[in-house]
């Protein structure tokens, strides 16, 4: 077994985490391609600049803004972002491993602050998916990703915590370690892919909306063309049905 | 905000269509639509998705929205509507995620091979039925926006998915016969006011405001080089008397020239709710009149859709930064104030006044501060609502659902209920809406509910405050 962790923190870790690297830096990259193209696309150039960077900047430190609505819900999210930042990061035996094998790092934070997070994490986690779970409206909002996410998210920080905290048998604690080394490679994997992108593409989201809502000049009567409306343009009446079917459709009742 | 009980939710969404219609459309919404091609909509609506995305820009925002969609629903807390019904289909990202689906299964590769390892069907002729009726249960007002940490745009979806329902013929005809008269009609305006009637409504104006305040002020009419050509939305030639004496008013002191256009005075843009095809041909016939009178600038009466249609439309169809400018009347009106070329008397109005923010000029902080600097300056008693400014509340009629007279009763009771308390709250006999779609709604709205409150525009209080030197 031991062999198979050496595998996932080592040569499995390098590939996954070089993917999710490159993914994220593809969709990043199109992202802002693609607004530069919009942008391009039309001769209207007015854009509130000053608007986009401030609504940016206040939803990438949302500190202020959260608390006004829903503030429970707010600050689980929020600590649940904040843990799943710093303890993968920062907690000193990840340290270690980057030294040991790409030579260089940072420094850790402070042990007991690291459990006290991933407990966090955890908690927060859970409390995330019960949020959606009991709730009958959030559960008809919620696609399957949206409650297996959360619970993907916490595995490693379960058995991190148990490998780190608890005194387990040497099986076990392989066992604990295998599941930690692979969820997280996994994880790694799927983040480009799903809604975990928002971690490089949020920042986008002001300057997307503001662009998209320049419309290119003739669009709509390409699309008509298109469609084979080319001289029937869509208000008129006669492209969608005879005349003589309009009668009177309110009910006498 | 309190709930709807059993009566009111069965009157709120009880249509009064015949049963033969909709069977024949097979589109059970309350709204109801000119007959069209009800054959094999799902791929009829795929096409039309097909040509849009081919055409506009709209596949950067759905490519975005699709990946960092976390169905958080904070959305929620600002949607008067889901307020109001509790029902999570009317949570702004469940209404997006309808059509962000049908993106991500036909238009996205990873939709494309989940279909084939799930055998996922795809768009069903009841997701066209959910969407034609959850779209148009938007009001478009856009303050969940500001409430998504993810930046997205929800009033932007709800635009685009009645774009591609009005492609294969679902429009509500409210909308689509108004539309048809503006552009291919014999009146070319939305209210087929025709020219004739225009001329008699504003000498009648002119005589109005001489009688009552002794003062000349005409209403130009097809001045050639005129400084700004003049389009209120067409409604208040029929029904806002004392705004449009107040536009007049305002020009009778400042000395400026501006004009009526009878090739074009409409300021109404239905294309903004259902059609960026519509959106467009109107902002052009705004374009080919201010040509064809040499006019210099654009100014809109007091709408709150015509405004924004204009403002930020016309530079995108009519040519980017040399386009023509565009200007709100309470702009210039405001602007006016500041120079020192309009004098107002200060505690003309004793009642007490409060301000409804329209959504399409003030959630974009366009036009926040400008009427309620003109407000307090001629008004004892001004007070605020709460919510406001940027955050205001929508009146509940918003995204055209105002001029569809069949869901009424869905406007009153879900779309405006949280409109009604807070105009209660403020206690106030006058509320100054300025917006003709707003105006209607908020009058229907205090007498549903028994409000004591009179609905006017900005300048039919400021035509009693003016100071003629």
């Amino acid at each position: 077994m031991e062999s198979w962790i050496e595998f996932g923190r080592g040569p499995l870790f390098r590939i996954t985490f070089a993917l999710m690297l490159l993914g994220l830096l593809r969709i990043f990259v199109l992202t802002l391609t693609g607004v530069a193209e919009a942008y391009s696309r039309n001769p209207d150039k007015i854009v509130n600049w000053r608007e986009v960077v401030k609504q940016t900047i206040a939803w990438l430190f949302p500190i202020k803004r959260m608390w006004k609505q829903r503030p429970a819900y707010s600050m689980i999210s929020l600590f649940f972002h904040v843990g799943l930042l710093l303890v993968p990061l920062f907690l000193a035996a990840h340290v270690l491993l980057w030294k040991r094998g790409a030579g260089f790092a940072w420094p850790a934070i402070p042990q007991r602050l690291a459990n006290d997070l991933t407990v966090v994490v955890i908690g927060a986690g859970l409390g995330l998916v019960c949020g959606r779970l009991l709730s009958s409206g959030a559960r008809k909002l919620s696609r399957r990703q949206d409650v297996a996410w959360p619970l993907l998210l916490i595995l490693p920080f379960v058995t991190g915590y148990v490998c780190s905290n608890v005194a387990v048998g040497p099986k076990a604690y392989d066992t604990m370690m295998l599941v930690h080394v692979y969820s997280a490679d996994l994880i790694m994997l799927l983040i480009p892919f799903t809604k975990i992108a928002h971690c490089v593409l949020a920042p986008l989201s002001q300057v997307v909306t503001a662009v998209a809502w320049k419309f290119p000049a003739g669009a709509g009567d390409r699309v008509a063309a298109t469609l084979g409306y080319a001289d029937r343009p869509t208000w008129v009446k006669e492209s969608r049905a005879p005349r003589s079917v309009m009668r009177d459709e309110v009910s006498t009742k | 905000m309190q709930p709807l009980s059993e009566q009111e939710r069965a009157k709120a969404f009880t249509s009064s269509k015949k049963p033969e219609v909709v069977h024949r459309q097979r589109l059970p919404v309350r709204y109801h639509v000119e007959d069209f091609d009800v054959g094999d909509r799902p791929q009829r609506f795929l096409q039309a998705f097909a040509a849009v995305l081919k055409h506009t820009n709209y596949r950067l925002a759905l490519d975005h929205y699709v990946r960092v969609c976390a169905q958080c629903a904070r959305c929620a807390v600002k949607c008067q509507v889901y307020l109001a019904t509790g029902d999570a289909r009317d949570v702004p990202c469940y209404r997006s995620e309808l059509l962000l689906s049908v993106y991500r299964r036909h238009f996205t590769i990873s939709g494309l091979l989940r279909a084939r390892v799930l055998g996922d069907p795809g768009l069903t002729d009841d997701s066209i039925q959910e969407m034609a009726e959850a779209f148009y249960n938007c009001t478009a007002c856009r303050r969940c926006y500001f409430e998504c940490p993810m930046g997205i745009d929800h009033g932007l979806i709800t635009h685009l998915g009645r774009y591609l329902l009005s492609e294969i013929g679902i429009v509500p005809r409210a909308l689509a016969v108004s539309v048809r008269e503006q552009l291919v009609g014999a009146s070319g305006n939305t209210s087929a006011v025709p020219v004739p009637a225009l001329l008699d409504t504003l000498e009648f104006l002119s005589e109005e405001i001489k009688e009552a305040i002794g003062v000349d002020a005409t209403f130009p009419v097809d001045q050639q080089g005129a400084e700004y050509l003049f389009l209120p939305a067409v409604s208040d030639f029929l029904m806002e008397a004392e705004t449009l004496m107040g536009n007049a008013a305002v020009f009778r002191a400042t000395g400026d020239s501006w004009t009526i256009g009878t090739g074009d005075f409409d300021g109404i843009n239905y294309g903004l709710f259902y059609s960026d095809q519509v959106l467009e041909h109107v902002v052009k016939k705004i374009q080919a009149e201010a040509q064809r009178l040499g006019a210099h600038k654009i100014l809109i009466g007091e709408c709150g859709h015509a405004s924004r249609t204009a403002r930020f439309f016309y530079p995108t169809f009519c040519g980017g930064k040399d386009a023509l400018p565009v200007v709100n009347i309470m702009e210039y009106t405001h602007r006016a104030w500041k120079e020192g070329r309009l004098k107002l008397k200060a505690g003309a109005i004793a009642e007490r006044v409060t301000y409804h923010d329209p959504c399409n000029i003030a959630r974009s902080g366009w036009i926040v501060e400008q009427p309620r600097e003109l407000l307090k300056a001629i008004c004892s008693d001004y007070v605020e609502m709460t919510p406001n400014r940027r955050d205001n509340i929508c009146c509940g009629g918003g995204g055209g659902t105002v001029s569809i007279d069949e869901v009424q009763p869905y406007r009153m009771l879900v779309g405006g209920r949280a409109k009604a308390e807070q105009i209660k709250a403020t206690g106030a006999k006058y509320c100054v809406a300025p917006c003709a779609n707003c105006k209607k709604q908020l009058r229907e709205l205090v007498a549903e509910y028994g409000i004591d409150c009179q609905i006017v525009g900005l300048h039919d209080l400021l035509y009693k405050a003016i100071v003629f030197g």
